[in-house]
């Protein structure tokens, strides 16, 4: 007697056309929002910083010391200002007018005169900002190097030196890294939003008892309402995918036709996220709050997004597992900047697959076939 | 064809504290037109939700048969129709949009449906406004298309929960007209109504008030064994109401 027949869920795809023709909401949520989105967020988050505001305090007031701070400003990540009353610089730090303060002393010159002594520098740092404070962390040795040898004018030996090159993104762009996540934090949260209010406006206006009374399965209806949205989904990836090329040159070095496939997965598993949720809520507000909370908060915190997940306690290695965007976030990153195959990415692309053949089973079988409360 | 017959014994549905249905033993004979009459509230859309499955009894049980023959649900499942009480059609779906998609999910051959939809568009006298969305029908033309989605695949059973509720006595006229059309087919007919004067154009009735069977039975008879003259005057009289 259970026998899923294509035509009927085919119809149910062809009426969800209609709906989402007649509704320019849908349309301009899928293909719209993620390209806003991406541009948007693209641009405000950026891990790289540059011109970041330092004052110097310089006691020295010699040739040594000017030149120092030439080779701060010259470097492109700072610039050096100098306070209008040397004794309040604290202030500027309190306020908030610099990052850090620099001060030399005033035997700084003769000190690097002399042989045998190092010249000191002083550096105090805002550690309220810890994100800002490594990433001026991280650009000192480089301006260590530059100083001892401009300024002694030796090439000084290094008995062991540690070359470092990065692979896959030379520069460290974050903008390369950001933007592959970003668009996969959004696919993920638009496949929810999608299919979260299908089920549930059909409850809510009514149509559900009549089409509960008409031969039609469960999985016909879960099928034919994904299909179309499936379609809708995969056009906001493009929009995502040229917003990363061309808005922010992103290197693509993967193959399409994997990308379009892992894609396909992913989106399939957020459409039956959603879907289950409209299913189990019956409401069309609830399912809305359950898709943002539930399609946004993982896919930002636990996706390795943002946190690395090997920085996270034993239990969030596991735990994210279960979550289809960290997965995602690993394809989508190998694909763009590493060019990964699909032998690299063969565990998350199972993973997701997994995670569909779950998420589509139980909307089906959470589907309920009476109206009993 | 033998046709289908519905039996209930002692059925019983609740909801949580409340009970819908009490111990509600009915017999739906093949082949006429029955009327479930009773004031809101009665248990009429309750006890229809159970005789299609879309409510399952606390208690009791619902007895299927073709002719003679005892038969499973899930046989003549295919052969009911059931038209809900409550707005149930996509306001922003076409009348002919509608028909297209249940003939789809009913599996209907073309050939059958283009004649099928012809012959109902010409008795509803919908085939005007086929391209009217459902959000825009009157209410009398709303509850035509309704209609036309539960008759395009000729069922055996038709069970309708107030399908004149909310519509001018005209529309209510016709609707009752195509009724008796389609008991000229006789296929078992379930229509349920708080319309006290539609009770006489049943052939059977069945008078339902606080999810209990007053009495069942052909209409004259059943006011004759009640000693009232109209059904209006039966139930005010139950209420305690002298008219």
């Amino acid at each position: 007697m259970i026998s899923f027949k294509f035509s009927r869920a085919r119809s149910i795809a062809l009426k969800e056309i209609r709906h989402i023709l007649r509704d320019p909401f849908t349309v301009a949520l899928a293909l719209g929002l993620p390209f806003i989105l991406v541009i948007f967020f693209g641009y405000a988050i950026d891990f790289d910083m540059k011109d970041i505001r330092l004052t110097c305090v310089d006691f020295d007031q010699s040739r040594a010391s000017r030149q120092l701070t030439e080779i701060f400003s010259e470097s492109g990540y700072f610039k050096i200002g100098f306070p209008e009353r040397p004794d309040l610089f604290l202030q500027e730090l309190d306020q908030e007018k610099t990052a850090g303060v620099l001060i030399v002393k005033p035997d700084f010159g003769k000190t690097l005169s002399s042989p045998g002594q190092t010249a000191k520098v002083q550096l105090l740092l805002d550690g309220a900002d810890n994100s800002k404070t490594s990433a001026i962390l991280s650009y000192l040795p480089g301006i260590q190097r530059a100083a001892a040898a401009r300024l002694t004018g030796l090439k000084r030996q290094e008995p062991v030196k540690l070359r470092t090159r990065f692979l896959f993104n030379p520069e460290l762009n974050s903008r390369w890294f950001v933007v592959p996540g970003l668009a996969t934090v959004l696919i993920g949260l638009i496949s929810i939003l999608l299919t979260a209010l299908t089920v549930a406006r059909e409850w809510e206006n009514g149509s559900m008892e009549l089409l509960l009374s008409t031969p039609v399965r469960p999985l016909e209806i879960i099928v034919g309402k994904i299909l179309p949205y499936v379609a809708l989904g995969l056009g906001g990836v493009l929009f995502v995918y040229l917003a990363a090329r061309i808005g922010f040159r992103v290197p693509f070095h993967g193959s399409h036709a994997l990308f379009i496939a892992a894609c396909l997965m992913f989106i399939m598993a957020g459409l039956s996220q959603g879907l289950l949720i409209s299913v189990v809520t019956r409401q069309q507000q609830l399912a809305m709050q359950l898709s943002m909370i539930s399609g946004l908060l993982p896919s930002l915190l636990l996706s390795g997004f943002i946190f690395p997940i090997e920085s996270m306690p034993v239990f969030f290695h596991y735990f994210t597992a279960i979550l289809p965007p960290r997965w995602f976030m690993v394809i989508a990153r190998g694909i763009f900047l590493k060019g990964a195959g699909i032998g690299e990415l063969i565990g998350p692309l199972a993973a997701l697959l997994v995670m569909d053949i779950v998420l589509m089973t139980a909307a089906t079988k959470r589907f309920k076939k009476d109206l009993e409360p | 064809m033998a046709s289908i017959g519905i039996r209930t014994e002692h059925l019983s549905k609740n909801f949580k504290s409340l009970r819908a249905l009490e111990d509600v033993s009915l017999l739906f004979e093949s082949g006429r037109l029955h009327g479930l009459i009773g004031p809101d509230g009665a248990g009429k859309t309750t006890l229809l939700r159970c005789l299609i499955r879309l409510l399952l009894p606390s208690t009791g049980r619902i007895d299927y048969s073709e002719g003679d023959r005892s038969v499973s649900f899930d046989d003549i499942r295919p052969r009911m129709a059931y038209m809900p009480q409550q707005q149930s059609l996509y306001p922003d779906l076409t009348c002919s949009e509608h028909l297209d998609f249940f003939k789809d999910l009913y599996r209907l051959p073309s050939s059958l449906y283009r004649t099928r939809r012809e012959e109902l568009l010409r008795i509803t006298r919908l085939d005007k406004f086929q391209d009217r969305r459902a959000g825009q029908l009157s209410g009398g033309m709303y509850k035509k298309l309704g209609l036309m989605c539960a008759l395009l695949q000729s069922p055996e059973i038709l069970l309708l929960d107030e399908p004149t509720n909310g519509v001018d006595p005209i529309s209510r006229r016709e609707f009752w007209d195509l009724l008796y059309r389609l008991r000229e087919q006789r296929i078992l007919i379930i229509v349920s109504t708080s319309y006290m004067d539609e009770a006489e154009r049943c052939e059977r009735l069945h008078l339902l008030d606080g999810g209990q069977v007053l009495s069942s039975g052909e209409p004259r008879e059943t006011l004759r064994r009640e000693r009232a003259n109209n059904f209006e005057e039966l139930f005010l009289r139950r209420e305690g109401v002298t008219p």
